[in-house]
């Protein structure tokens, strides 16, 4: 696609953050990689999106007409449900279970608490309608779906001004007429609205999960919808000839007539988006198991990468309701840049989770905050000031940080310099503290890992991180800040497919299995060709498995020739490794069960080589020495540019590498080595 | 002394060892109950054997306040490697029912103990005369199963081998026993690894001064809560349904004496120890946790900040007469004290309430109904013994929202099962799973809903077992106008000839077809309900929380035809005076208490305390059955002559003695 436009072929990919949205954009001819952040448009999603675009022509020679990849990750589903700005919906699902949604699954956090609550629902009680109807688990019939109560459902869901209907019938997983007959009948009646099936969205086992993840799909479906036209417009007035491409909560991508119709696929795409970018420079870096570290303004999010690959889990949270898809499993706690640091009653120090976000943002950015967040902590100790930030976005004012942090001091009776200090390790400790507790739930030790850290304020604090946790080395991408963006780059498209079999594995489920393995990858490349893909499609099959009698499942990867024949000995030999590996113990004797088979359909995105330099062995020179505190007292720590270390570049610790979207505090006793994809290795004595 | 601006990342580290205990333990338990129900706790303990780190997102709430000193102390000469249990309620009072098996690890630092870790887990069954050895019928500790008085179980890393032969041979499911206890000693030695972690990284003495300092935070936290209340002595009484199978109430009284910073709690005119399974086993501790549970919930919900360690437990005192139902004597049966603890923890509530009303809730419902199902498989012929949903009611209606339905407040670490996934393991059909209409008690803030389920079974003779019922008579109780919640239910077959209404009875047998109904109470109402804003109230009766008859009547607020009739609701809410009283307790209690008048309480508790412990359930029983027609201290008096008349083996009370000596 550059007939005659050129030599230049771009490949670009646009993350939307909370704050920022990031671009990363590669020229595949001459290997020019540009990146750029630019502040988001809370009122018009999508208009920042077009001045990146601008900047990127003006600044690195972007030519719109020359992209011919254009992949973008959108926090609008998420904003959606956060702000309660989704559509009006009305649910149907059976008469006596009207209350699906509210019960849930009973448990709530912060058990303590006597006003522990729920959240208002996105689709409130007046809204349900209970409809005479009823399969047996076996799938047979007890009751037909009583098609007049549906009408005068129908009749008050419009009076009421729904937008849309959900229809969620018990046992639909295994059988989905009711469902279908009720979305027919209320086409008939309605085809104004819009209706999503429960079994249409995810067909699993537990009518909560299957309910919920089909209202949310419903929900964000009006507004992801026109998001995405109005993004194809404004793409096709810049001559723009690639089709967009959403990312995915599984890591991949999807075209847009997907994405408007599967949104809940995207709801946490951006998040899963940094987990495959830092999967793929940690397998470009050679490190098998990463955890990485996100840090925005708000929130921290870590995740785990083994053996190259983001791990899957299901049951995150959008906003205060958790989705039942698949997604890249990512740990968050409510730790940023943007954290306030405050003094309880009784003089103890503590850090969040309030935050004073972007907006007014830490007293440093000068914009009428005044409370001490963590990044006036490290402006404090002079670990960040000495540059522009966010590409020349962000201004520090280290004398309003001071004044910030000093009243807190003036509280402890402490200097400046040792409240900042102790600020920086109380939110580590935090952090320390999630990481441990992710860490003990996935069964594997931290140790065993080197740490990733990006986003604005991953690097800042990620070196600290590391050492608390005893993790023997940190390994840095090039641009931090853009991680989301590559990832989407360099994603594959992903299609994801569920079969719930519910059933004992034993010789005569075999055929079950086969059938099931056979529909879904006929479902996966129909799936991969509707999405333009003409390659080969790789399908991969897991089986989420459990010992009868247990309520959770484990995830368990199968290879297809185990499908093969009437003996299941490889894939309940699979499952008990798996169950070993995670819970220490197996059951040779235990039935098994398998819950779900499920099949991912991808086609792989494009071979993108990025500039490598061969690594030359060299001492890197700082450009000049600014005074930080640090281990305690007032220390001369050499300031290196991230643009000037070269490949194969080495210093020494205590440092600061500074560059447009982020700072690196290093302290001492770290030796920094620069590799030929330009990673930054470090490695702690001792 | 520690740095005091560095405890935050001291606690820090205490919680992540903790949850990391926890998390251990989760994933390598065998049983439901461990893995699943979450009937589980994990510490560490200071060397004196005092609770400094729990976790805060898995377990049960219980344990933050735990003390192992006592059982600790009561084992000599521990060397690296071993692992200490107990298992009996009465040794060392750790603890609380047979099934509860405790841990506890020394954790060394150059040849000295600096802390322990330890922690228990819910034993799906010890043995005993019933299946999960827990029966509300039980009357001795000795039906309850098989005990272990503390002693190593693990010496220098070794399991002892004969003590778990001795469990193999007096347990029904040994397996799921054995896997539970490994796990839970990996989770210690998790603990134990954490533990010198921090060790090494803060240093010895700073650790050593931290853990103190952490426990110094707690009760500092708790005595500014304190602080921040009125001085004052407030007096409630809350009642569970039944003491035992004769049925009559059981009642627990609270004094509360809050004074500066420091809190009494007296529990003296509770009722005497009861020859049920319902006694709670303090041992007389006036900080044992299983007392102070209702006060965590108090203190971390007015200050979620909370450290929970045993430095909470400092500012206050229970005081628990011997003999009674929360200081039973040896070898009362304590067994199913978990439906007494919810009762104690809506007294501790109550009295709370009287002191800041304006920051606490109403009652929550605070009936926590575990229902299982033993019935034939049709399909495979099959036995199938399986738990189905908790059936749990509503919280109360808070300073500013209406109470959570369904389950909220002290309920909330329940789970339930998916109906999809019960149909499918167990031959069941539910009929209904959701809220009660109208269960939740009126008030400005509605209280929760109840929950209410109803299955058909296929099988004949097929067995439900029903624990924890209660709240079928004594509602929820509201307050500041706010009123009582509805009562909860069990019924079999309901609205049709062969209706059978079981109310507490907590088992039934039922045959192919039946259908088995089960309602909880709902949370009790706060404020006055004829100020709930109308439009409040059309929501509810839109979303069928309320009927249409109950919004006319609770609330004053006039709907037909589905539209709110302003002048009619105006007319009503005109015309009522605002409610009088902190506490509405529904018409049940109130005819209760026509007849067992405080003045009548007040002469039966002191009469049975001055007989001798294994007199006092037999002639309170003896009264009740003689109180018909009767009532106040006279009628209490004139029921106790006929019990001497009839029994006079019965020894004279010496508070009776006393009385006529003066």
């Amino acid at each position: 696609m550059d007939g005659g436009l050129g030599e230049a072929d771009w490949k670009v990919g646009v993350d939307i953050g909370g704050t920022f949205i990031d671009f990363c954009a590669l020229d595949t001819r001459s290997g020019r990689v540009a990146s750029l952040k630019v502040l988001t448009t809370p009122d018009d999603p999508g208009a920042e999106l077009m001045t990146g675009l601008t900047l990127l022509t003006e600044r690195e020679g972007l030519d719109p007409r020359a992209v011919t990849r254009f992949v973008h990750g959108t926090t609008v589903g998420m904003n959606t449900v956060i702000q309660r700005k989704g559509a009006p919906l009305a649910l149907l699902t059976n008469a006596g279970f009207e209350d699906v949604i509210e019960l849930a699954r009973l448990r709530m956090p912060d058990t303590y608490s006597l006003f522990c609550s729920r959240p208002d629902q996105l689709i409130a009680r007046d809204m349900v309608f209970g409809i005479p109807a009823r399969l047996r688990s076996d799938g047979t019939e007890r009751q037909a779906p009583d098609m007049a109560v549906v009408a005068d459902a129908v009749a008050a869901v419009k009076a009421k001004g729904a937008m849309g209907i959900v229809v969620s019938f018990l046992h639909s997983w295994r059988d989905d007429a009711h469902e279908t007959a009720v979305k027919e009948e209320v086409a008939r009646l309605a085809p104004e609205l819009f209706v999503f099936t429960s079994a249409e969205v995810w067909p699993v086992i537990r009518e909560y999960e299957r309910t919920t993840t089909a209202v949310l799909n419903a929900y964000v479906h009006p507004r992801i919808s026109g998001y995405l036209s109005a993004l194809e417009g404004r793409l096709a007035g810049r001559g723009v000839p690639a089709r967009p491409l959403l990312t995915k909560s599984n890591g991949g991508v999807m075209n847009a007539a997907e994405g408007k119709r599967a949104c809940v696929h995207m709801l946490l795409s951006g998040a899963a988006s940094g987990v495959n970018g830092a999967a793929w420079l940690a397998r470009q870096a050679g490190e098998p198991r990463i955890l990485t570290l996100d840090i925005g303004g708000t929130s921290a999010d870590f995740a785990l990468i083994i053996d190259g690959q983001a791990q899957f889990g299901v049951g995150e949270m959008i906003g205060e309701f958790p989705l039942h898809i698949p997604s890249v499993s990512v740990s968050s706690i409510g730790i940023g840049g943007g954290s306030i640091a405050s003094v309880d009653g009784q003089g103890v120090l503590r850090v969040g989770p309030e935050s004073a976000g972007s907006t007014p943002g830490p007293a440093c950015y000068g914009r009428g905050g005044d409370w001490a967040t963590v990044t006036d902590a490290m402006v404090v100790c002079g670990w960040l000031g000495h540059s522009q930030m966010a590409y020349g976005q962000l201004r520090m004012d280290a004398g309003l940080a001071r004044a910030a942090v000093k009243r807190l001091a003036d509280e402890l009776f402490r200097s400046v310099e040792a409240t900042a200090q102790a600020i920086l390790d109380v939110a580590v400790s935090e952090m320390f503290a999630e990481v441990e507790k992710m860490a003990a739930r996935a069964g594997v030790d931290v140790r065993d890992f080197a740490l990733m850290p990006f986003g604005g304020g991953g690097p800042m604090l990620g070196v600290f991180l590391a050492r608390e946790l005893g993790m023997p080395r940190v390994v840095a991408p090039r641009w931090p800040g853009v991680v989301s963006a590559l990832g989407g780059l360099v994603a594959d498209l992903r299609g994801d497919f569920v079969r719930t079999l519910f059933a004992d594995l034993s010789p005569g489920l075999m055929p079950a299995l086969r059938e099931a393995f056979a529909a879904m990858g006929r479902e996966g490349r129909d799936w991969l060709a509707a999405q333009g893909h003409t390659g080969a499609a790789e399908l991969r099959v897991v089986a989420d498995m459990r010992y009868a009698g247990q309520s959770y499942e484990i995830e368990t990867a199968l290879t297809p020739e185990w499908l093969d024949g009437n003996d299941p000995g490889a894939i309940a030999d699979a499952f008990h490794a798996a169950h070993t590996r995670l819970y220490d113990f197996h059951d040779p004797d235990g039935r098994i069960e398998i819950v779900n088979l499920r099949l991912s359909a991808i086609g792989n995105g494009p071979a993108l080589h990025f500039p490598t330099a061969p690594e030359e062995p060299h001492s890197a020179s700082a450009e000049r020495s600014v005074p930080v505190f640090t281990g305690g007292a007032v220390t001369p720590v050499g300031l290196y540019r991230r643009a000037d270390l070269q490949a194969g570049a080495r210093f020494e610790g205590p440092a600061i590498v500074a560059q447009e979207d982020t700072t690196f505090a290093i302290p001492a006793g770290t030796s920094a080595r620069v590799d030929a994809h330009l990673n930054l290795h470090l490695t702690f004595a001792e | 002394m520690f740095d005091r601006m560095k405890l935050q990342v001291l606690a820090n580290h205490a919680r992540s060892a903790a949850e990391n205990m926890a998390h251990t333990l989760q994933r390598t338990a065998h049983s439901a109950f461990v893995k699943e129900t979450e009937d589980f706790t994990v510490m560490l303990l200071n060397r004196r054997g005092e609770t400094f780190g729990v976790p805060m997102e898995l377990g049960a709430t219980w344990y933050p306040g735990l003390t192992y000193g006592r059982a600790i102390d009561m084992i000599e000469d521990y060397r690296p490697g071993d692992v200490a249990f107990t298992n009996d309620p009465y040794s060392g009072f750790v603890a609380t029912h047979a099934p509860d098996t405790h841990l506890w690890k020394p954790v060394f630092h150059e040849d000295e103990i600096i802390a322990w870790t330890g922690g228990h887990i819910h034993n799906t069954d010890m043995g005993g005369a019933v299946p999960a050895s827990l029966s509300r019928a039980l009357t001795e500790i000795h039906q309850e199963g098989i005990r272990f008085p503390p002693m190593k179980l693990v010496r220098e890393g070794v399991f002892d081998e004969q003590i778990l032969r001795i469990m193999t041979t007096n347990v029904r499911k040994p397996d799921l026993n054995i896997g539970d206890i490994k796990a839970l000693v990996g989770a210690l030695n998790t603990g134990e690894r954490k533990i010198l972690a921090m060790v090494e990284k803060f240093g010895k003495t700073a650790f050593l001064d931290g853990v103190d300092a952490l426990l110094d935070h707690a009760e500092a936290q708790a005595r500014d809560i304190l602080r921040a209340m009125p001085d004052g002595r407030w007096e409630f009484a809350d009642y569970a349904d039944e003491d035992s199978v004769t049925a009559n109430p059981c009642r627990l009284k609270l004094t509360l004496t809050i004074r500066g910073d420091e809190a009494v709690l007296d529990f003296t005119g509770s009722d005497p120890q009861l020859a049920s399974s319902l006694n709670v086993p303090s041992g007389g501790d006036p900080r044992h946790t299983i007392l102070l549970v209702g006060v965590y919930y108090v203190l971390y919900t007015l200050d979620p900040k909370i450290l929970l360690n045993t430095g909470l437990t400092r500012p206050f005192t229970c005081i628990t007469p011997e003999g009674t139902v929360l200081n039973p004597t040896f070898p009362a049966a304590v067994g199913m004290r978990s439906l007494t603890c919810a009762r104690l923890r809506s007294v501790i509530f109550g009295a709370f309430s009287q002191a800041v009303p304006e920051r606490l809730p109403a009652a929550p419902a605070g009936n926590n109904c575990i229902v299982n199902v033993m019935t034939t498989d049709e399909r495979t012929g099959s036995r199938i013994i399986a738990a189905v949903n908790p059936v749990v009611g509503g919280g109360g209606g808070m300073p500013h929202r209406d109470g959570t339905n369904g389950s909220g407040a002290d309920a909330a670490y329940l789970k339930n099962t998916p109906i999809e996934i019960t149909e499918m393991e167990t031959p069941v059909e539910f009929v209904r799973y959701g809220l009660a209409a109208d269960s939740g008690g009126a008030g400005r803030w509605r209280g929760g809903l109840a929950t209410h389920m109803a299955f058909r079974v296929f099988s004949p003779d097929t067995r439900i077992t029903a624990r924890n019922r209660d709240r079928g008579f004594f509602r929820p109780w509201g307050v500041l106008g706010g009123r009582a919640a509805g009562l909860s239910d069990m019924v079999v077959n309901p609205g049709t000839p062969g209706e059978r209404r079981l109310g507490n009875i907590d088992t039934a047998v039922l045959q192919p077809g039946d259908v088995l109904d089960i309602r909880s109470a709902g949370g009790g109402g706060r404020g006055d309900p004829f100020t709930r804003e109308s439009w409040r109230v059309v929501q509810d009766v839109a979303r069928g929380y309320v009927s249409v008859e109950a919004a006319e009547r609770e609330y004053g607020v006039v709907i037909r035809d589905g539209v709110l009739d302003t002048q009619a609701t105006d007319r009503l809410r005109a015309n009522r005076p605002a409610p009088a009283g902190h506490f509405h307790f529904g018409p049940e209690r109130e005819g209760y208490e026509r007849q067992w008048t405080p003045d009548a309480y007040e002469f039966l508790t002191r009469t049975l305390a001055g007989l001798p412990i294994h007199w006092r359930f037999f002639a309170k029983t003896e009264i009740f059955s003689r109180m018909a027609g009767r009532d106040g201290a006279g009628g209490v008096e004139a029921a106790l002559a006929e019990v001497y008349a009839r029994f006079p083996e019965m020894p004279p009370s010496k508070a009776l003695v006393r009385e006529a000596a003066e």
